[in-house]
């Protein structure tokens, strides 16, 4: 009751946020790219009528959406260095694990999407004598990508806000530095408030535009 | 025959333990109109995707002017499973028009009917988009070609399909129940358009159950039944006179 609200230190220091902010966001980016690459591929692997390319996409779609992900980033960041001998930074430890364990998610976004398209569609593609990739790339994914906005918008914010667990391995991320700035000014309550408003505003615009997208498209077709 | 356009021999197709085709004899000739009647789960249809080969047949040939569709073989007389070049290249010189329409719905309708042709054919997109609008025209859609197909009724649609069938100079064109999903009052449509191609001397296999445009427009009519070829005759015979008691009983049913 007592508590005086003090947001002046957290503008003081808000060079701080900006810059945890920019790490954020360089993680997300590198993981989205990785993660929708990959994912694009595993959705499809797992499509294929061909067993040597569907079992080892479900082997790894559900291996990482069955385990942790904080394990999963330690695992690259300590464990792969002891096994193989490759020591990556701690932030390309940190993307390449986000991309990785987002690539499962995605994929199934992508599987999903893609079946949901009528078998008709697929009919008529091959009857005008389009070969498979021209198939999805004319056909199919240009009406099943509008189903997967949505899910995919979902997937994002998610995996913004997994960028915190970048903290584990020492990353300069939004959270992390929000943090190191709580040791120094024992300001928590507003420091935490800050690092949630600054995640609002970061995702708030994506989750806007996937709204504004989906009216256009209801619109137009 | 030598002018052939299509020999079906000995075609036969299962679904599992279920048999769909058994055994399907059949030649098409250049400018025929070949009408393909029969009960529901008759293998009409089937027979009419192992064409273009969307269906795969398990044993027979298919021959598209003397070349087996779908397979080629290897050696030791080896039949395989034939490239997915070889496959498309075979499909876009036959034209299909399906139940559903399956027209592209992220497309208007002129893109649909220029998508085989800029991407399949690799001709000019102004070429392209000077024949599709004249093609249109024929179906009478000259007035809907920046529409999207949700906006159109399903005799439009159906047109539409046509038109991007025939936008990829079929040699034959083959469909599939293309006035099952019509409401009434929208048969006469597709039909009409139908009955111009026949006029013009395309060659066409035609699974229906309209049993007038069977009569009017096919040079010879198949009744299938039960995965078999139950007789093949001139309209005239089939309506009037036809030779199977199968045959009689179909019709009984279907045209009253």
């Amino acid at each position: 009751m007592g508590y005086s609200w003090d947001f002046q230190t957290v503008w003081e220091y808000r060079q701080v946020f900006v810059r945890g902010a920019i790490i954020t966001t360089q993680l997300t980016f590198w993981a989205t790219i990785i993660g929708t690459g990959l994912g694009l591929l595993l959705g499809l692997m797992r499509r294929s009528e061909n067993a040597a390319l569907r079992y080892p996409a479900a082997v790894y779609i559900e291996s990482f959406r069955a385990t942790p992900i904080l394990v999963q980033l330690v695992w690259i960041y300590y464990s792969m260095p002891i096994l193989t001998g490759l020591q990556l930074g701690n932030i390309t430890s940190c993307a390449i694990g986000l991309g990785l364990h987002c690539s499962a998610y995605i994929a199934e976004i992508f599987r999903a999407g893609v079946n949901s398209i009528d078998k008709g569609q697929w009919d008529a593609a091959r009857a005008i004598g389009m070969g498979y990739s021209q198939m999805l790339r004319r056909i199919i994914l240009p009406q099943a990508i509008r189903r997967m906005i949505p899910p995919f918008i979902n997937e994002f914010a998610t995996l913004i806000k997994l960028t915190t667990l970048g903290s584990v391995l020492a990353v300069n991320e939004l959270l992390h530095e929000a943090e190191n700035l709580i040791n120094n000014t024992y300001r928590p309550l507003e420091i935490y408030t800050a690092v949630a408003v600054a995640f609002a505003i970061m995702i708030y615009p994506f989750i806007y535009a996937s709204q504004r997208l989906e009216r256009h498209w209801k619109v137009r077709s | 025959m030598s002018d052939a356009v299509l020999k079906i021999r000995n075609l036969q197709k299962s679904f599992g333990e279920h048999r769909v085709l058994k055994g399907i004899d059949l030649d098409i000739s250049k400018g025929e109109v070949l009408v393909i009647i029969g009960p529901s789960g008759s293998g009409k249809s089937t027979l009419l995707r192992c064409l273009n080969f969307l269906e795969e047949y398990d044993h027979g040939e298919v021959l598209f002017h003397g070349q087996l569709v779908g397979y080629r073989k290897a050696s030791h007389n080896r039949i395989i499973r034939d490239s997915a070049k070889a496959i498309a290249s075979v499909r876009k010189r036959m034209g299909m028009v399906f139940q559903s329409f399956n027209l592209f719905p992220h497309m208007t309708v002129l893109e649909n009917v220029v998508e085989g042709p800029v991407h399949v054919r690799r001709i000019s997109r102004s070429d392209a988009e000077r024949d599709a609008r004249a093609l249109l025209d024929r179906v009478g859609l000259g007035s809907k070609i920046n529409e999207f197909p949700s906006k159109l009724s399903g005799g439009q649609q159906q047109r539409a399909g046509i038109a991007r069938a025939l936008a990829m100079n079929p040699e034959v064109m083959l469909f599939d129940e293309p006035t099952s999903a019509l409401d009434p009052e929208l048969v006469g449509e597709v039909l009409d358009v139908m009955k111009s191609l026949a006029a013009d001397g395309m060659t066409m296999i035609v699974v229906t159950h309209e049993m007038g445009f069977a009569r009017d427009v096919a040079d010879r009519v198949v009744v299938m039944d039960d995965g078999s070829i139950v007789e093949i005759g001139s309209p005239a015979d089939i309506f009037s006179n036809p030779a199977q008691a199968r045959t009689a009983e179909f019709l009984r049913r279907v045209l009253h």
